[in-house]
């Protein structure tokens, strides 16, 4: 690895989790979903202070060299974490889809009720009327 | 004071009936709410048909989630106190009293612990415990014997963070913040069962997840809030 490119991944990484740790303390990101980030900025800094880790794997693996190795890598952690996302994402849209219907049916439902209730005082009152044996009911029959 | 109990239940359908029977029981005094997170069984029907107060959510939200309902409630309601309460039997009712004495000794958060006069086995189990443990006390100075237990009383100003806050999840890591900014929190001996029916949420390798999660947050990540 050149000089530069350790650079560029040493900034990356404080980069990273410098961005990170301040949404935090901004509180929008939940601390469960920080973790991965947290993690990951902290393995970009293990490789890029201590490139002989790379170096070390690059040979195990036969790899022509090690910046490959460090893309590969880091390109399969995130397709793992772009994975996870596409789960999350999943099963969000689901909870979403499923908590819209609930509120759609409880509103119909509600809406049925209070119209069954609204019919049966309706009559209850005209019988009322009714039986008052006065003008008032049969008048309101009437129209 | 007038105190709240809130019991988040998922998929609770063989338990919840005794363990707020229980409540009814022991402690008359105080308002209770189930949670029902979402649960795929029969637990918000039994719930009802028990006339139990029910906050009933429509969709699965997890722990966090229900909790942050049942204190989104006591706060608009007002309550003094809030009590998390677990609704698999674990959590005794006799012990909220307790609870509630040591709170109007001037606590914000009372833990009930079962390791106070008790001593912490050294099993597999508590390992985490200590782990977790260890490390609040590395960040705050302060020892909290048993940091896992969900059995916790809080009071007014605690309801209103949880209420209205990102990341406070009733988890060891926000006792942990809390205490870093201040909040006095002490623990009271209680006895716990093991729970009466169902299976446990938590298995050996989500144990292990969960220990290394808090470990890390405790010890990093809450160094960064405000």
């Amino acid at each position: 690895m050149t000089v530069i490119f350790r650079m560029v991944l040493i900034v990356m990484s404080f980069g990273t989790m410098g961005y990170m740790l301040r949404k935090i303390h901004q509180a929008k990101m939940q601390i469960e979903e920080s973790l991965f980030w947290f993690l990951f900025s902290v393995l970009l800094m293990v490789l890029s202070i201590f490139p002989q880790i790379a170096t070390w794997a690059t040979r195990l693996l036969g790899m022509m060299s090690t910046s490959n190795f460090i893309f590969l890598f880091i390109i399969f952690v995130l397709l793992v974490r772009m994975f996870y996302m596409t789960l999350k994402i999943s099963q969000l849209d689901d909870r979403l889809k499923n908590f819209a219907q609930k509120m759609a049916i409880e509103e119909n439902l509600r809406e049925e009720q209070a119209k069954s209730e609204k019919n049966t005082q309706t009559c209850t009152n005209s019988t009322d009327f009714a039986n008052d044996g006065g003008e008032n009911g049969k008048h309101r029959l009437e129209q | 004071m007038k105190s709240l109990i809130i019991i988040p239940a998922f998929n609770e359908e063989m338990n919840i009936e005794k363990v707020v029977k229980s409540l009814r029981e022991n402690c008359p005094n105080h308002d209770y709410i189930v949670v029902n997170d979402g649960s795929s069984d029969h637990t918000a029907d039994i719930c009802r048909k028990n006339g139990f107060p029910l906050l009933n959510l429509p969709v699965n939200l997890g722990l966090a989630g229900a909790f942050q309902a049942g204190m989104k409630y006591a706060y608009i309601k007002d309550y003094d106190c809030a009590i998390q309460f677990d609704a698999d039997g674990q959590h005794l009712a006799e012990y909220i009293d307790d609870l509630i004495e040591e709170m109007k000794t001037g606590k914000d958060i009372v833990i009930g612990s079962r390791f106070v006069t008790e001593k912490k086995p050294w099993s597999a189990r508590m390992l985490g415990s200590r782990v977790i443990s260890a490390a609040i006390f590395l960040t705050t100075g302060q020892r909290i014997k048993d940091p896992t237990s969900g059995m916790r009383l809080y009071n007014r100003s605690m309801i209103r963070e949880f209420a209205l806050n990102l990341n406070f999840g009733p988890e060891p890591d926000t006792v942990s913040h809390l205490v870093k900014r201040g909040a006095k929190v002490s623990e009271v001996q209680v006895q716990m069962q093991d729970r009466m029916e169902g299976e446990s949420y938590l298995n050996f390798a989500k144990s292990i997840t969960y220990m290394l999660r808090m470990t890390i947050s405790i010890l990093i990540i809450q160094n960064f809030r405000k």
